[in-house]
Formats: structure tokens, sequence, C-alpha cells
């Protein structure tokens, strides 16, 4: 760490989701200097967790391939995992940040060969996997992280399958005595690219997120997908490991609701469909997908895609913000209950699995900023001259899809830009 | 129809939505409804409601006074809360519902033989005798709500809880002649009688 | 510096390569088949020391082509990241002994593999160069932004605030584009409850107090020419005069026109003057400037109207728009707001199939409506007649299960809006096909070229959807197809005003990158950095116009005596005029038909006797090899007997390369490119589509050489096709069990 130089004319990205990487990437091709902090051993963020995207059904590490070819090609972008902001004071044109870097434990002379993960005993809740399924205390987080190194869980420290993962390693990459590091720097500005988190299902007291196996969050659910995720690819039921074919999908669970989320997520619906369309793709014409909305949001260009999903005839539409979930305890089937406000019909409906459409949260909850940023009721980043050189990009200023999400790193990028010519200009 | 409800049709001419946001207990929140259907869904009485309370604000919002006023639907609620807990939009559901069936009792068309209604009746007149409520009388004015012979059947049916109370001394007989009373029942007349006055000033009642 | 080529070979032993392979051998191989100049083996190549070692040889020994038998090109390239020398990878890491059993019985083939490899690396780096760059780099800081409504106002006063100088090129007279006939806007802030001043007023004052920007009013661009940093634009008035512009970039914010609609009859419009479309009722409100509205129709103050939402749009019927706009339900709450707030009592009812306010804004917006005692009803309309009083509004409302005839004073069609894209340059220009229904082709009036480019593809951006020019990446949405010109706004994509003003800042940005890149001859996105650039031949061209005809990005004009003519900064690097042109007379220092096809000539093929068939994979650098990569890592292995080489992109395969290795004696030959078709994921938009186009044709070829068809394959590879790549590697290898050896093998 302590190779990285920064000026006022550096910009420092806070997050390495979708978002900061494009904002810094965008701007290191500009020429301009910049930092990348990321908490998470690997860049990558929450599209890395996704199977598919909307509405091209294609896949987020072909973007992020590309994305990371280009970081690695740029001398003007220096990258720092495990790392967080734990102070910001000054303005615009001259902030002095403080950076805390926790231990990985593992040192660049790892080669990703795995021999530590095979010495290692221990597991954790793996966090990629929404906690659905188990990791081994020496780990690489996914198959594209970036750095491709190795961490080690600080629950392990100090045992003896930490000994064994030293061991094991052939090329001296394991350093046990790692330490939290500080650093203070300069730079002239801050892209604020923290991201979101899935709004807690469980806070939905009626839906039984906490109670019930079979009711699902909507991240969880596309977790299942992936051929290294908990479930090997397979959509089944956690209560029993049965293929679920019958999926209702809940929208709104969380958002435009003054119990839980005021605003809309915006994606959730896109999500969904898109997900009915990971049903067809398991099982062919063997399913049945309900979807419980309030109002489709699949909006502009993208309309075409909620064509298409209306046109599945094993996909129904029912306009209704389902009331509360039981379960049959025999069969481990969630009901569903509600009244259909199309037609008044009253229902109480059985399915294999439900899937709760969360929204999205901003990730850094309001009063956790290290410097004061003008924040709205929804808990975004608003755009504001007295943010200074502090600008948000991606889902920190709103909840947006991934396509939006990058339009606003982008523009972020340039108005960090116009903050360090700015700075430029006036020292000559 | 009844004069008061004309002078409501006349002043509100078709505007059914301006008038219940007007007229009815926390009414000016039934613009807010965004029609997801959670209330309906929640209501433990739903099956038992003609029109659920989603349903009522569409037909608020779309006109439907008759519809609306006359039916027996709001009459239903138990005032569980489910719904205001639920409702995404915060809207205080179940006062609306109260807000509307005493509206339309103001105005003289809620349905006669609700059972609710006639109950709620009884229980008022009751209660503003003697500003107490008279337990016996209360309770034999619901099982003869509807008919002597329904009367009967009841109290017989009930006469074990009836004996048991009065057993434990939860039960007097000396409420059929008099029962208890607040001090100074004149007092709550007055403070009754004015209160009426004032509403009737701000919403019409029937038959005054 | 002398100019003699010297070409240090690196073997590392780390990862385990040591112990699965004999290195000594393979250093043995470098030197005497590989020709290099200098050998080296290294316990751990990538640590301090091995990369110390490695840059003291450019540095002291005179190395210039550095040769890495190591872990893929993918990895580790902090580590190798040596400046001014040519770098080949030969993967012997994730392309040979993670994709093979560590077994006995294994090890033969596996060495073999190896070897293979790093022959392969050192006749790669042989025809390697380090690209100079292009002396010709053009150096501009002027930015053209074309359309000066809210996404071109935004667009010059962003990048103006960087240091950019802007022109901005407006066909009327007057900045504000649409939104200048807006009364009020939808609001940008919290807390989202009421429609705010537009803003035009304030950035067509900030623009005209800037030092920075120019603007042309009432003039259209009649000719772009040009590339990236050295842009000329032709911008005319209508009297016809004429200035000449020079520019680095060019950012198109021609904007979106109102659905004409007076295609929807059925809905009143056209049938009174009471029924308008969103345009039409700002006007209203304009007029109005905070009194009564008035109806048109007879000056009436309008007491009641209706808005119907998605008329003519998110509909598959001849003559509507498929697509939603993304903003007309924010508007239609925003144009409610204008009766309710000069009057309450004035009855606004939205009739509408979903209402789409998303975010948080959007939601705030919508709870205000409500607030404020605009109703919402779900309905479907069917349509609108004229009543004694006014219009009338049937519809079915949807919750109440009522068919419902609204009367009001007023009717706002919630109609869409169509992209200025100008020409579509891929529709059929022949007019002379008989099947061709000239009364029903799209569109239907002759479109005006905006950018009016000389390029021989075309005078326009290409469309993808619907007319719009958004090249439907997600996570690139700037990519465009005509490198240095940025579409930004409602004519990318539908849009409200808010995010047109994000995206014009984002443009902003990309067409500032374009031209600082410009300046030092280096490429846009996927290849950013890339100094190489097409070198031609111009003696060996036969006209064929293949290569200006197949460039997905038009980067290559025709020039007087009718040979290709090619813009270094309009490149993005794909090599697709390599791969189409049919006598090579295109390639690149760092990539050319020599630096594959001598890798591909250079490998041991054993005679057909000894059983061991040789496959040649020529695999996409942007996801199939990835997709190697990571099968590799995953422990999933494929068929020993293939040789993998990484290609650009699908398009700029060479048939010769094909040719070549059937000729040479491979067995079989699998083409790994990127999906194509409506959602392609092509990283070059084009490439794997024509490389596709072009493998279908090669029956011919496989047949004068008397060989089966299905020893070539091409197929669509996805990055996360970790169990598929190395299957459809399998079943080549199957097939050629099946089909027997090459008969060209010697």
């Amino acid at each position: 760490m302590s190779d990285v130089i920064a000026t006022n004319q550096t910009i420092l990205v806070v997050g390495g989701g979708i978002s900061g990487v494009t904002a810094a990437i965008e701007a290191a091709e500009c020429g301009k200097q910049v930092i990348l902090v990321e908490k998470n051993p690997s860049l990558g963020g929450r599209v890395s967790q996704l199977y598919k995207y909307f509405p091209k059904l294609c896949f987020p590490s072909c973007g992020m391939e590309i994305n990371l070819r280009r970081a690695k090609a740029n001398r003007n972008l220096n990258i720092l995992t495990m790392t967080e902001v734990s102070a910001v004071s000054g303005e615009s044109g001259n902030y002095s940040v403080t950076l805390k870097t926790a231990p990985r434990y593992v040192n660049e002379n790892c080669t990703a060969c795995g021999e530590c993960e095979k010495a290692v005993e221990a597991e954790f809740d793996s966090e990629y996997d929404y906690g659905m399924k188990k990791r081994k205390g020496a780990y690489l987080p996914f198959n594209m992280a970036y750095p491709q190194r190795y961490v080690l869980d600080p629950g392990m420290i100090g045992t003896e399958d930490a000994d064994k993962a030293r061991a094991a390693c052939k090329y001296d990459a394991i350093d046990l005595d790692m330490q939290e590091t500080e650093t203070t720097l300069t730079v002239g500005a801050i892209v604020w690219a923290t991201g979101w988190q899935p709004y807690d299902a469980d806070k939905i007291q009626p839906y039984g997120h906490d109670r019930y196996d079979n009711v699902v969050s909507s991240v969880e659910f596309e977790r299942m997908l992936d051929p290294r995720g908990p479930t090997g690819g397979k959509i089944v039921r956690p209560s029993d490991g049965k293929e679920a074919k019958d999926v209702a999908f809940i929208q709104c669970a969380g958002s435009r609701d003054r119990n839980h989320l005021k605003h809309c997520s915006r994606i959730c619906c896109m999500a969904t469909l898109k997900q009915t369309t990971y049903l067809r793709e398991k099982f062919e014409d063997d399913f049945k997908a309900s979807v419980y909305y309030i109002d489709i949001r699949a909006i502009d260009r993208i309309d075409d895609f909620y064509q298409n999903v209306q046109n599945d005839e094993n996909v129904t539409f029912i306009k209704s913000k389902v009331a509360s979930i039981t379960e049959d305890k025999e069969t481990g089937n969630p009901i569903l209950h509600g009244v259909d406000t199309e037609g008044y019909h009253r229902y109480s409906n059985p399915h294999d699995l439900v899937v709760l459409a969360v929204g999205m949260e901003p990730s850094v909850a309001k009063d956790a900023f290290p410097i004061d940023v003008t924040v709205n009721d929804n808990g975004f980043i608003e755009a504001d001259e007295a943010n200074g050189g502090i600008f948000a990009a991606g889902c920190s200023s709103d909840a947006l899809d991934v396509n939006r999400a990058v339009q606003s790193a982008t523009a972020s990028a340039l108005r960090a830009i116009q903050v360090i010519n700015r700075v430029a200009g006036t020292e000559g | 129809m009844t004069d008061a409800n004309q002078q409501m049709v006349e002043q509100y001419r078709n505007n059914f939505l301006r008038e219940v946001e007007d007229n009815v207990e926390e009414g000016e929140w039934v613009k807010m409804c965004m029609q997801c259907g959670v209330c309906s869904g929640s209501c433990p009485l739903g099956p038992h409601w003609d029109h659920p309370p989603q349903e009522l604000f569409m037909m608020i919002r779309a006109g439907k006074r008759e519809e609306v006023l006359e039916s027996s639907s709001m009459w239903m609620c138990t005032s569980c809360y489910n719904c205001i807990v639920r409702c995404p939009r915060e809207l205080p559901i179940t006062h609306i519902m109260h807000g509307l069936a005493h509206y339309a009792k103001r105005l003289g068309i809620a349905p006669k033989n609700q059972q609710t209604h006639k109950f709620a009746q009884l229980f008022w007149n009751n209660l503003t005798k003697t500003g107490r409520v008279n337990e016996l009388k209360l309770g034999l004015a619901l099982y003869f709500m509807n008919g002597i012979g329904e009367g009967i059947k009841t109290s017989l049916k009930m006469q074990d809880v009836g004996l048991g109370m009065l057993k434990t001394k939860r039960l007097s007989p000396m409420e059929l002649i008099g029962g208890h009373k607040c001090k100074d029942s004149k007092g709550l007349k007055d403070i009754l009688k004015k209160a009426e006055e004032l509403e009737a000033a701000r919403i019409p009642v029937a038959g005054k | 510096m002398s100019d003699e080529i010297k070409v240090g070979a690196y073997i590392c032993k780390g990862c385990g390569l040591g112990e699965r392979l004999d290195c000594g051998e393979l250093a043995t191989i470098a030197e005497r088949e590989g020709k290099a100049n200098l050998v080296r083996e290294h316990e751990f190549l990538c640590n301090a020391e091995g990369v110390a070692m490695i840059q003291n040889d450019i540095d002291n020994e005179g190395v210039n082509k550095v040769i890495i038998a190591a872990c893929s090109r993918r990895s580790k390239n902090e580590a190798f990241n040596f400046e001014n020398v040519a770098i080949s990878r030969a993967n012997l890491r994730e392309g040979v002994i993670w994709s093979r059993p560590d077994t006995d019985e294994a090890r033969e083939t596996t060495q073999e593999m190896a070897a293979d490899y790093v022959r392969m690396g050192c006749s790669e780096v042989k025809y390697m160069t380090l690209p100079p760059g292009n002396e010709e780099a053009a150096s501009n800081n002027n930015l053209l932004v074309v359309g000066g409504g809210m996404v071109g106002m935004t667009a010059a006063i962003e990048a103006a605030a960087a240091g950019y100088p802007v022109t901005i090129v407006e066909k009327s007279g007057q900045l504000g584009g649409s939104a200048a006939f807006e009364y009020k806007r939808i609001p940008e802030s919290m807390p989202y409850a009421d429609p705010e001043n537009t803003g035009v007023a304030e950035l067509a004052s900030q623009i005209e107090s800037s030092d920075k920007i120019t603007v042309h009013l009432n003039s259209t661009i009649t000719k772009t020419s040009g590339a990236p940093g050295r842009f000329s634009a032709d911008i005319s008035t209508e009297s016809g005069s004429t200035t000449t512009g020079n520019f680095g970039a060019i950012i198109m914010a021609s904007g979106a026109s109102n659905y004409d609609a007076s295609q929807l009859p059925e809905l009143g419009y056209g049938k009174t003057p009471d029924v308008v479309d969103q345009a039409g009722l700002e006007k209203l409100a304009l007029e109005a400037n905070g009194g009564p509205i008035k109806r048109p129709s007879d000056g009436k103050e309008v007491q009641s109207v209706v808005f119907v939402q998605c008329a003519g749009q998110r509909s598959t019927e001849e003559g509507h728009l498929p697509y939603c706009s993304g903003h007309c339900c924010l508007t239609s709450i925003k144009q409610a707001m204008y009766f309710k707030d000069q009057n309450p009592q004035i009855d606004t009812n939205v009739v509408y199939s979903d209402m789409r306010t998303p975010g948080a804004g959007g939601e705030d917006f919508y709870r205000s409506g409500q607030n404020k005692g605009v109703t919402f009803t779900k309905g479907k309309v069917s349509e609108v007649t004229v009543g004694a009083n006014g219009p009338e509004v049937r519809f079915n409302d949807l919750i109440l299960n009522q068919e419902v005839n609204q009367q009001a004073d007023l009717v706002v069609l919630a109609t869409g809006q169509v992209p200025n894209s100008g020409v579509d340059i891929d529709l059929p220009v022949a007019a002379d096909d008989e099947d061709i229904d000239l009364d029903n082709i799209v569109p239907e009036v002759k479109v005006e070229s905006i950018l009016n480019l000389t390029y021989r593809q075309g005078p326009d951006l290409p469309h993808l959807k619907y007319g719009f020019n958004d090249s439907h990446f997600i996570c690139f949405p700037y990519e465009t197809r005509r490198t240095g010109i940025y579409s930004a706004g409602p004519v990318r994509r539908p849009m409200d005003m808010a995010q047109a003003k994000e995206d014009a800042t984002g443009a902003a940005l990309k067409a500032i990158q374009a031209l600082e890149n410009a300046k030092l001859g280096r490429a846009a996105h996927p290849r950013s950095g890339d100094l190489s650039f097409p070198l031609f031949r111009k003696e060996g061209c036969t006209q064929c116009k293949r290569c200006t005809v197949e460039c997905p990005f038009g980067a290559i004009d025709e020039d007087e005596e009718r040979y290709p003519q090619f813009n270094e900064a309009r490149c993005r690097r794909c090599g697709t005029c390599m791969g189409a042109c049919p006598v090579r007379v295109i390639s690149f220092d760092n990539y050319s038909v020599d630096t594959v096809g001598q890798q591909l000539k250079n490998i041991d093929i054993p005679d057909e006797f000894e059983e061991k068939p040789r496959i040649l994979v020529l695999a996409c650098e942007n996801d199939a090899y990835p997709a190697l990569d990571m099968a590799a890592q995953n422990g999933n292995h494929y068929s020993p007997f293939a040789r993998v080489i990484p290609v650009r992109c699908l398009g700029s395969v060479n048939t010769i390369w094909v040719t070549d290795a059937l000729n040479s004696g491979y067995d079989g030959i699998v083409l790994m490119g990127c999906q194509k078709g409506d959602n392609y994921q092509c990283h070059f938009v084009k490439g794997s589509e024509i490389a596709h186009i072009r493998m279908s044709k090669i029956d011919d070829t496989l047949q004068s050489l008397s060989l089966e068809k299905e020893r070539v394959a091409t197929y669509e590879v996805a990055i996360t096709d970790i169990e598929r790549a190395p299957q459809l590697i399998d079943a080549m290898a199957d097939v050629v069990e099946q089909v027997g050896m090459s008969p060209f093998k010697f």
C-alpha cells in the first residue's frame, strides 16, 4: 500500500462493483490518476452474483472480462481490495481520505493454484451465496475474482487450519501475520459507488421468509442457477431438494411500501420476468410461473421482453399484492393468500416455491457516510452542489438497472474529471 | 331518498370522491390507494364483504355512490387493523370503513337489516341513556334484535352462561330495573346534544 | 538501440509446471526449433525475482521480444508487464496442465501439447512487431454536439466544465429542443413532489455566457468526414451558407420527435381539437401560464381531463410503436398536476395499464400526484368519441370489471417518442425487386440524414432496434458503431429528461475520452489502449471491397481510385477486415495472418499412424478463450490433441488459416466465437456473425480437398460455457475418430 501515490489530481472511486469499476476505468482511460477501493476481496460486486442480465439474457462475466482487461492494461488505475474508507474531510479539489485495509493473509505470490483450499477443513457461510452454502476458510471468492488471489477468513486465523494452509502453499503466499493497515491520502474528487443490498426479506413478516423454507428472495433464487452455486444449477425447493416447477413471484416485496422501502426498486419487475425464462430454460414446457404484481415496470425499449413473457402460456400475471403466506405442513408448500383485484377472485394458492422480488436498499446507511452528503428520504445520495467534489455513481444514487448504473458511473467520472481539471488548471 | 341524502347528492353532483373527502372520516386518504389489494387479502372477514376495501376505494373514485353507501360491506369491519398494518400507502383503512358506515347511516341509506348496523344503534341507545352500558339490557336487546322467536331461542341457548355470570356476580338482575349511571347524566345529555348540533352543521343527518 | 531482433524465451516451472512437464525439453525446443536467442527456466517466474530477471535481459541483454511459457495471457498481467517489447504468452498452465489429467498415461501427450505451445509462442512473437502508433494521430479538443435540446445543452456545458470547447449545431432557431415547448418538467430532486421549471432558460444563458461554447442555430450538418481527432463537419444554414469546423469527437443529440397521433383516429385525435397529445397539452399549459387551461374547441376552462396512457405504444399493431417510451406515466402525472395546482376542483383521471414510476423519485412523484387528488384507473381504452359536451373515453375498468364511458372536457393521449436517428443504413436500397411492397416499407417518408457522414457504409449511425441507434450492450451503454461519435438522449433509447441529462454527461465523457485517445493513437473500447491499426499493402489489393463492407464500424472508406481507405482512429482493431481479405493484404503490427498462420504451421504434426490427431481451436479472446481458461481452472479437461489459438474476434479469422490448417494435416478445426443475432454478445457487434457466414461457405474448399464437412465446426460460445466449451473440443475429437485422420499429413 505504501506505493500508492495520490494527489489532489487523483480521483478516488469507492466501491468495486460494476459502477465503481466503470467510473474508475472511464476516468483512467481519459488519462486521470484513479484509485479504486473495494471492501471485499474481489471486484465485481453484486452483478457477479447474478446468473444472467435482462433483457439479453447474457452473462455478467462477459462484460466484467472486458472491464478487467481494460483495468489491468491501465497504468493510471490503482486497485485496492479489502479496503474501506474510514474517514473523509476537506473540500472539492482537496480531500483527505483515510483508507483501512483489512488483512487478506495472502500476498502477491499467490498463483491461485488452490492447494490451500484443499488442505483446510474449516467451513464458513459463503457471503457470495447469501449464506445458502458453505465455503472453506481459504477460498477464492469466485471464478473470475480479481485480483486472482485467495483469501483467508479471519475466523480461521490462530487455528490449526491456518497453519495447514500455510504449509500447503509452495509459493510462500500465506502470511498469517498480516495486519490491518491504514493510510491517509489526498485526492481531488470522490466517486461514491457503494451500491445496494437486497432488502432483508425477514422483515416482511406476513411472507414468512424467516419461517418457511420454500420462501426465498430473488437474489437467493438467482444463486440457484449458478452451476457452481448452492444447488449446482438446479431450481429446487430448499425444504426437500425436489425440483420447483410451480413458482410464484411476489413483486414489490418490501418496495413501494411505507412499512419497508418507500421507493420503487425499478429492477425487480424485469428481474422476475428474466427469472421466468430460467424456469423455461431448466424445465422447458414443464413449469408454471405466477407473477403477483401491482404494476409491471418493464420500461422503455425493453417492454418487448415483457410482451414475450406475456405470450408464454406457462406464465400467469395476477394483479394482486399477496396478503400473507402460510405453509402446508405436510408438503412444505407455501400457500399464498390474497385477492385478485381484477375480478375479485379470492385465492389461497399453493406453490412449490415462492420468490420474493425484494427491493434495493442503498448499501451505506444514511448516517454512516464518513462525510456529510445530501441524502434523500429513501437513503440515496442526491446530486447537490453542497456535496462538493463527491459524486454518487450507480445504485448509491437511485435504484438502477445495470445499463443505467453504468450510464450514471460514466457521468460521474466526468464530474470527477471536471474537479480534477479545475485543480490542474489552477495549479498550472 | 332521505332529505339528507338528497342534499348531498345535489351538493356534490356526481363527484362522489369529493363528497367522501369532505364528509367521511379520513376520507381524504381514499385517493392514495394504489389498488394493490393487500387489504382485501388480509381481512379475516374478507369473504363476507360484498366489496372488499380496495374495491370500495375504486368504486368511490368511479363515482358509484349508491353501491358504496348502501353496501353492507364496511359494516363487516371488526377493527382488527390487519389492513392498516399492511397497507403500503399508509391508508387508515379501518377508520375509513367506519367513516363510510357512519356517513351512510347519517344519510339514512345504510342497509336497515344489517346486523352490525342494528347492534351499533342498540349499543348507542343503551349507552347514552345513562352514560354506562347496561349489559343485561344490551344483551337482551341483542338477542331480541331480530324478533321474539329468535330472542327466546338465543336466550335459552345462553342461559347457562347467564346463570354462571349471575353466580360469579358478573351480572346483576337489578340492571333490569335500574342499572349504573354516571354522575350528571343530564350534563352528558347536554354534551351529546351539542355534539350532534355541531356535527349536523357540518354533515346533514337524515330525518333532521 | 540495435534493430536486431533478440527473442528471450522464459519457461516457468511454478504452479506444477516443473513437476508435470519436462521443462528442460521445452527449453531446448524454444532454442532449437523456436529459434529463441536467449532461453531461461525459472522456478517461479511471476515473482519479483523472476520478473526482475526478464527486465534485466530487456535492459541489458538486448532482448526486445519476449515469450513467456507459463500461465494464461489473462493471468499475472501486472507481473508480466514489460514496456516496449512484444510479448507472447504460451499458455502452459490453464492451456495444458490444468486441462489434462495428472496421470502417467497422459504424460506423453501433455508434454507434446506443451511443446507445441512453446513452438507456437516462438512463432507468434517472431512475427509480432511492437506497434509504433499512428504518426498521423490528430489532436483536437473541440467537440461537436449535434442538437441543441436538453441533451445537447447538457453535454456542451458538462464538456466545457471539463475544459473542452464545444460547438452546438441546432436546426431550429432556438436552444431547448422539445423542452423549450414544455411548461414544466418532472422534478429531479427531493422531495419529488411538484413540477419544476424546465431549466431551459438557465442552461441557454449558461451557454451564452460561456466562452467555450459556440452555437449555430438554424443549421444542420451537411457533411461529416474524418475520424476521431480529425472530424470535419460542414455546418450549413437554410440559406446555404456553410462553415466548416474541425472536431475531435462528436455527440449526436438529435433527440426524438412526437409520434404522429393522427395515426390514432380511434382515439379521437384529429376528430376533435379537444383530444391532444402530451405536446399539445404543454402548449395549452404554456398559453394558460398558470391560469386556467382552456380547451381548444371553444375556449372553455377545462374542468375535467382524462389521460390515456400507452396511446399507440407497447403494441404490435401496425402503425403503433412496439416499445414503451419510458417517461409518459410520469409526464401524465406532471400534466395532471398542472390542472390540480391551478384548481384542485378539476377532475383529472389517468387511465393506465401499468403505472411506471420507477426509482425513488418516481414513486414519490406518484404519491404526490395522488395526494393532489389525481385519480388513477387501471383500464383498457377502446375508443374516444366526440359527444355533445366534448370527448368521451370508452374504456373497460379492469378493477371494477365494467365498461365506462367517461366524458371529459379534454383528453390527453400519452403518445410515444420516435427517435430522430436519420437514415437507416441497413434498409434495402434496391427498389427493383418486385417482392418489396414499396408502400409498406418503414419509414414511409424519406428520412433526412442527420450527420451526413461521407462514410461508405452510410450517412448515419446504424439503427439496431426500433429506429434507436443504441448499440444494445448492457455493460457498455455508450458503445457506438461509429468510433468517436456518441449518441445520447432519446435518440439512443426512450428516456425521460432526467435520464437524458445523465446520458448527455456520460456521452460527453466518452467523447472527451475518444478525442484524448485519438491524440495518442490509442484504440477505444474494447481493445482500449491498443496502438496497432490496419496496415494495408495496396499493391496486392484487388478492390473487392469486402473489408470496406464488412467492417462493423464503417471505419474504411473508399478513395478516388476505389481502393479502401483505412482510418486508424475509427478502427477498433477487431481485425474483421483482415479476416475478410481474400488476398491477405491487411494486417496489424502485433496481429496478422502470420502471427496466427505461422503458429498453426509450426507445430509438430505426427503422421497418421501415430493416431494422434491435431485439432485447431480458434477461440475468440473475449468469451471463448476465458471460458476455456476457467474450464481448466475448474478441472474440466479436454482432448490433448487440441491446439488453441486466441483471436481478437472470430471476424478476424481469415479462411486461409482454415485452408492452411487443413493442408498442413490438421484433422479438425473448431471455431469459437461470441453470440450473434438480436441478443448478440460479440464485442465488435458483427464479427461473429460475419465469421459464421464465411464458414458456412467453405464447404466448397473442403470438397475440393476431398475432406468431410464435419471437420470444420463453428460455434457460439458464452464466457460461462465452462462445461460446454471443452465438450465442443471433445466432440470434434470424436468426429475425427469417426471420419479418420486427415490424408494431408506427411
